[in-house]
């Protein structure tokens, strides 16, 4: 395999680790506003180093310009998802879940 | 009256000048009208030189405008006096500024102020009505000058200008030449296509006119804030992917309340992003400069009230002398028991501006 190849595997591995962490991340963590977090960070950046794997395969001007745009929406538009979610559960009244809470009370 | 250079200060001042003038005639007592210039950052600052310069241009005008509206004969008993205040501290919101307001009215015994209904000297943000609100604390009368404005756009939609159609066009050609083929026919059809766009959204797109000097340099320093943001992303996503897998969860998720030192539309949308974008904190509401945001561990309020986000957006948008502001902890915030949880979980409270 050429550098440039491990390069890709690289970045598609840490990838799905982060997607990983996400997804299990939602699962574990106790309340809607952490589990925002996980759904909108680790997430991002599985996805971002995911399309970045994804920019550097196709290896055409054309693909390679678009993925680079589709990770600029990408860090423009999940943190506003993500936001939008917990403002949402505020304005509900949903209260954060604190350290000091029964443990395994979701 | 406070001024700052807008389309009505000309009109307000006259209005002014005219209430003192005539208030002067009618009786016996001293009537004083005072005409200050607010100005926003510190005089310690370079910036401050070029702000300060300004005020005293606009001092310099009035001065010329009393000669004209008092004519040659003005009442013995009115006195009118011209300075600047403010210059010793910074001033962001609308509090603050009316907070300088009303302690120049208490020194002055002045009863009585006059808003220009242009007041502006936030820059892109709305100020009056905020503005109008928070005086009215203080023990004052308070009144918008009655004064002719010029058509006013709404907020969304502003008059379109020369350079925010080039402006326009130039980034949509460019937008869509990137991703053409670049055979002729893209040339053509992409300047249709932009200028459709620059049609649409021109009116809608700015909220400040676009300037050659500003805009690049904005960009370059947005392009130097990118590898830092994708710096602290990366540390912080390794942070939260340790504690998402460690077996005993190690969180310790709280709400705070951050008052950041910025203004303007741009800065806060990028500083609230970036703040989610980081993992371990979220923002959930924004008003005004309160920010309120969830932080999921304690090291990610660490960093938070480090202030290195926030400080390099204020870089982004205001330049490097604006970097130097205290850090939010230097300023009082974010005790380590993680201040106010107890009033940001009921969000009557927290929406309540």
């Amino acid at each position: 395999m050429t550098p440039l190849e491990w390069g890709i595997v690289a970045l598609a591995l840490v990838g799905a680790f982060f997607a990983g962490v996400a997804s299990i991340g939602i699962v574990r963590l106790p309340d809607v506003y952490t589990r925002a977090h996980a759904a909108s960070k680790s997430d991002t950046l599985g996805a971002v180093l995911g399309i970045a794997a994804a920019a550097l395969a196709i290896q055409t001007d054309l693909a390679t310009i678009k993925a680079v745009f589709l990770l600029t929406f990408m860090f423009l538009t999940n943190p506003t998802a993500a936001h939008a979610i917990a403002r949402a559960a505020q304005d509900q009244g949903i209260e954060p879940w604190t350290a000091g809470d029964e443990e395994g009370k979701s | 009256m406070p001024v700052a250079d807008s389309v009505t200060v000309r009109n307000t001042v006259a209005y002014a000048i005219e209430q003192a003038e005539s208030a002067a005639r009618e009786g016996q007592q001293q009537v004083s009208l005072h005409l200050v210039a607010v100005a926003s950052t510190r005089a310690v600052d370079p910036d401050a030189q070029t702000e300060l310069g300004q005020a005293k241009d606009l001092l310099d005008r009035i001065e010329v405008w009393l000669d004209e509206d008092l004519g040659a004969d003005p009442p013995s008993n009115l006195d009118i006096e011209l300075g600047v205040i403010g210059a010793d501290r910074y001033l962001f919101s609308p509090g603050d500024y009316a907070d300088a307001i009303l302690a120049y009215a208490d020194e002055h015994s002045i009863e009585r102020v006059v808003l220009d209904p242009e007041f502006n000297p936030g820059g892109t943000t709305p100020m009056l009505r905020p503005l109008e609100v928070e005086l009215v604390r203080g023990d004052i009368e308070v009144e918008t000058a009655p004064v002719e404005r010029p058509a006013r756009s709404t907020a969304l939609a502003r008059a379109a200008t020369l350079p925010k159609y080039l402006a326009i066009f130039g980034a949509s050609y460019l937008f869509y030449l990137l991703l053409s083929s670049y055979k002729p026919l893209d040339f053509l059809t992409g300047a249709i296509t932009a200028t459709i766009v620059t049609a649409l959204l021109a009116p809608i797109a700015f909220s400040r006119q676009p300037s050659l000097t500003r805009i690049p340099r904005q960009v370059a320093r947005f392009a130097m804030y990118v590898p830092y943001l994708l710096k602290e992303i990366a540390i912080a996503n390794l942070e939260i992917a340790y504690v998402v897998l460690h077996p005993s969860l190690p969180i310790d998720p709280k709400m705070v309340e951050l008052e950041a030192a910025i203004w303007g539309d741009g800065a806060v949308t990028t500083l609230a992003n970036s703040i989610t974008l980081t993992p371990g904190t979220l923002t959930v509401s924004v008003s005004e400069r309160a920010f309120d945001i969830h932080s999921l561990t304690g090291s990610a309020r660490e960093d938070l009230f480090d202030g290195g986000l926030e400080r390099a957006v204020r870089f982004v948008f205001y330049g490097r002398e604006a970097a130097a502001i205290p850090s939010p902890r230097e300023r009082g915030q974010g005790d380590d028991d993680g201040t106010v949880e107890g009033d940001i979980s009921d969000p009557e409270v927290a929406d309540d501006d």
